[in-house]
């Protein structure tokens, strides 16, 4: 049986396996807010019940029913958080806990007709795609980090973690922008910074700086 | 105004009949047309707490005087990092006649940003379109007559490093400050959605009767806080009626962020870097095919890792022997020249006046504290600031700290930090000062230790004199091997220890471009006067001080409280405690007392006198400390000023407790 336990889990590797390199056991246990011992009986009951697989190398991944499970509460928690900021007028920063517990809580018809009564949305008021919807799925599944990026490869920002709104302005005064082009041209040894160019400028940008920016194929 | 907290700048600008802001992005070439207008007489003011400055200079154009404030090179004005922060408010209180915006002609689109932002402040303005050689040469072309149309502001094309097109942009930027003329632009409108909630918080701080920060057009204002500007949030927040106007701010904000799916701040950059790559590729035509020119080829050979770290290896090398042996002769040059020409006749005329007593030596030493800046100031801390100065002008600093950032990044640290600890070899005192090119507080203090544990020539010269001299290279190798170590892991562990986490690399690349001899100079003068202001004190009275312990003979009682520690614990003689305290002067001068101890015990009839008063292990472990514990009076006022006294304090005792904790165990394992 599937409980609400195992449906946020399923929802935080989803979610985490879309920002950043592989999903180790320490960062869900970092993002559940949870010890170490309590991921590792998870992981295995998830093992068990066929919905994810954990390895050395790749780290934790969803098997197919594991991820249409996520992607569904996904869909369902960012449904949510449209319908309390564009119906109920709440403001978007204060939908995301609301929208965790109704998201376990209803049915496939429910869902459906709240999708379309909201005019089948894209995306949730933070800006992240909802999945299901036409073309979001392709766009996730092409979706990088900069600091993924080879020398010679060329790729569009999609978005930049809003973790740092500090570091989001400083990038945004040089051009660094959703929708702006990038070019790498160089990779420093050592996992070191990459030189990119953008808009005719060049910036040398360090691997956690990359790792923020996310982009997809040009 | 009560707003216009910062009195020199502002007084600066009251002070002249004109006044003109230079604003502009990092390497642009602005600092070539501020050094081209003015003279040698350059102030700098610095906000509290900043460590960016802003430079302030007059110059006399016909019979005018001008008073040119020179702005941090900045890619925009807002409140998220310090530099631009420190330009905004450069200007805000400058309140200048006439904004000077130096723009690099082959990235017109990224400058073009910064543009937008002060022709929203309002300000009259003029632009500088430099390097527009480069641009010819690059095969484009860019219609200045259209540009000048759109941005609604005249345009002078410029070469600042020759000095081209420089008397015409004066001559224009005085035209404009004369009639106070601002900007007509045309065009210059952002998406509809946006400009209607900018047009809404126009229309709102219109309607009332509200006092305005600095007199910035309400249009400004409402941008600011739609940009969600901290600064200007909190400014308005404590003026009278600001309260309904910031609410609807922050409402229209949501709306902005709801309907883009982005913070407000973000979109309105885009929207801004959205226009000025319109206008750019409007005015911007491309004539022939591009080529890479020389200095591009270059450096690219210096950025690839193949190719980058064997030359960025050979650099260092360079560096460090440049430091090494034409310091090191300087400094013999000049040390010779001081004790046969300048030292006979001060000692001669002290002993004359005063005869030769406690007081008249005491006196004599402040004359030693002026040696000791010669011999160590001009030649260590002039070569490495030429060689810094060449390194930046060039702009091979910024291949070097690209390739080096991942092995600094260990260390808590970013790719610029290697150029001061690599300096830190040559003397600390400007290496402490280079740590101002690191941007928080906790990479400067990291920086700061690392710097402080990197042996210097003076300690060099203590380890070659007492170890390399009379225990061997080998030794000296080993105590090399030993500091190498404990470097690593004092680097290592405090990353690990230290709160909080190092910053991101985020530096613009550019490729090599010829020095300017005369920016050259220039710098390197700015920085060594900044040196010699501040060592030069400190070397004297740190002086007359030891040399009143020493002549009064004050300093032996202050060397039994030691006793155990040097005698018990790290098995040296009762005396190298007393040379241990002298080093705090010049880490040399620790060797230097010692042989001449030895001198006065055992008679200079052998060069091995140094032998009779302490083993060869007594050496090793004395070389040691000496390389480990606090850094000289020079450092130890540089990491004051750089990093408060506080911080420069605990790194004191840090560096005491771990030489003492070093030469103690190496004492005990050879005793063994």
């Amino acid at each position: 049986m599937i409980t609400a336990a195992v449906e946020e889990y399923l929802e935080a590797i989803y979610k985490l396996s879309q920002d950043d390199g592989p999903v180790i056991a320490a960062r869900l246990a970092e993002y559940m807010e949870v010890s170490a011992p309590t991921v590792a009986d998870m992981l295995r009951r998830l093992k068990d019940g066929g919905l994810a697989s954990a390895s050395r190398k790749k780290g934790v991944v969803l098997t197919p029913e594991g991820e249409r499970i996520a992607e569904k509460l996904v869909r369902r928690h960012r449904l949510w958080e449209r319908f309390l900021t564009d119906v109920l007028g709440f403001d978007w920063d204060q939908v995301h806990e609301e929208a965790c517990k109704l998201e376990h809580a209803i049915s496939d018809q429910v869902e459906e007709k709240l999708a379309h009564m909201l005019g089948d949305p894209d995306t949730c008021p933070h800006g992240h795609p909802i999945p299901g919807t036409k073309g979001a799925r392709e766009r996730m599944k092409a979706d990088r980090l900069l600091s993924e990026l080879c020398v010679g490869d060329e790729a569009i920002i999609e978005r930049v973690v809003e973790e740092e709104p500090k570091l989001l302005q400083y990038l945004a005064s040089l051009g660094l922008l959703p929708e702006a082009h990038v070019s790498v041209k160089e990779i420093a040894p050592f996992r070191g910074p990459l030189l990119v160019q953008v808009a005719g400028a060049q910036y040398a940008l360090g691997q956690e700086v990359a790792s923020k920016i996310i982009v997809r194929n040009n | 105004m009560p707003l216009s907290c910062h009195s020199a700048i502002h007084e600066f600008s009251e002070s002249t009949d004109f006044t003109v802001a230079l604003a502009g992005n990092p390497n642009v070439g602005k600092s070539s047309v501020f050094n081209s207008l003015t003279g040698m007489g350059v102030d700098t003011a610095n906000y509290p707490g900043k460590t960016v400055e802003v430079n302030m200079a007059t110059t006399t154009l016909n019979g005018t005087t001008i008073g040119i404030i020179d702005l941090p090179g900045t890619y925009a004005l807002g409140a998220v990092s310090e530099d631009q922060w420190v330009a905004r408010q450069g200007v805000l209180d400058g309140n200048p006649d006439v904004v000077v915006m130096v723009i690099d002609a082959t990235k017109l689109a990224r400058n073009l940003y910064m543009v937008i932002q002060f022709l929203e402040l309002g300000y009259p303005m003029v632009i500088a379109l430099n390097v527009y050689d480069v641009v010819q040469r690059q095969g484009r072309h860019i219609d200045i007559k259209a540009l000048s149309k759109h941005l609604g502001v005249p345009i002078v094309p410029t070469v600042a490093n020759r000095g081209e097109g420089l008397d015409e942009l004066m001559e224009m930027a005085t035209a404009v400050a004369r009639e106070r003329q601002k900007p007509s632009p045309q065009g210059l409108v952002y998406g509809k959605d946006i400009e209607l909630e900018i047009a809404a918080l126009t229309n709102e701080i219109a309607s009332r009767d509200l006092e305005e920060p600095y007199g910035l057009p309400h249009r400004a204002l409402a941008m600011l806080l739609l940009e969600d500007d901290a600064e200007f949030i909190e400014i308005t927040s404590e003026l009278p009626g600001w309260q309904p106007v910031l609410e609807k701010a922050a409402g229209l904000r949501q709306i902005i962020e709801m309907e883009h799916g982005q913070p407000c701040s973000s979109r309105v950059a885009a929207e801004r870097h959205a226009l000025a790559g319109m206008i750019a590729s409007e005015v911007e035509t491309i004539v022939a095919a591009e080529r890479l020119s020389l200095g591009e080829r270059l450096w690219h050979y210096t950025t690839n890792p193949v190719t980058g770290i064997p030359i960025l290896l050979l650099t260092l090398a360079t560096i460090f022997m440049l430091l090494f042996f034409v310091g090191e002769t300087l400094a013999t040059a000049m040390s010779q020249f001081w004790t046969t020409f300048i030292e006979p006749p001060i000692s001669a005329a002290l002993f004359g006046l005063f005869g030769e007593n406690a007081f008249s030596l005491t006196l004599l030493w402040a004359a030693k504290g002026v040696e000791a800046a010669l011999t160590v100031g001009i030649p260590y801390v002039l070569v490495f600031y030429l060689i810094l100065a060449v390194l930046e002008d060039t702009g091979y600093l910024n291949s070097i700290a690209f390739l080096t950032d991942s092995v600094m990044h260990r260390f808590g640290l970013h790719g610029r930090a290697i150029i001061p600890i690599v300096a830190g070899a040559g003397c600390n005192v400007p290496a402490i000062i280079g740590t101002r090119v690191l941007t928080t507080q906790r990479e400067r203090l990291l920086a700061g230790i690392l710097i402080v544990l990197v042996p210097c020539s003076a300690r060099t010269a203590v380890i070659f004199g007492a170890v390399a001299f009379y225990a061997g290279w080998q030794y000296a190798l080993l105590l090399y091997g030993i500091l190498l170590v404990l470097w690593v892991l004092v680097g290592l562990s405090l990353n690990k220890i230290m709160p909080g986490k190092s910053t991101g690399l985020v530096m613009e690349m550019f490729p090599f471009r010829r020095p300017h001899l005369k920016t050259i100079l220039r710098k390197t003068w700015f920085r060594f006067k900044a040196f010699l202001y501040l060592a030069v004190p400190i070397l004297i009275v740190g002086s007359v001080i030891l040399g009143a312990l020493y002549n009064t003979g004050w300093l032996w009682e202050l060397t039994k409280p030691m006793a155990p520690i040097v005698e018990g614990w790290m098995g040296l003689p009762a005396v190298a405690g007393l040379t241990l305290i002298m080093g705090i002067l010049r880490k040399e001068l620790a060797l230097q007392l010692l042989v001449t101890l030895a001198i006065v015990e055992y008679g200079s009839q052998a060069q091995d006198n140094l032998l009779l008063l302490m083993t060869k292990e007594q050496l090793f472990v004395f070389a040691l400390v000496t390389a480990i514990y606090i850094p000289c009076a020079a450092t130890i006022a540089a990491l004051g000023r750089e990093l408060g006294w506080i911080r420069s304090l605990s790194i004191m005792t840090f560096t005491i407790i771990l030489a003492v904790l070093v030469g103690g165990l190496v004492n005990q394992l050879i005793t063994l």
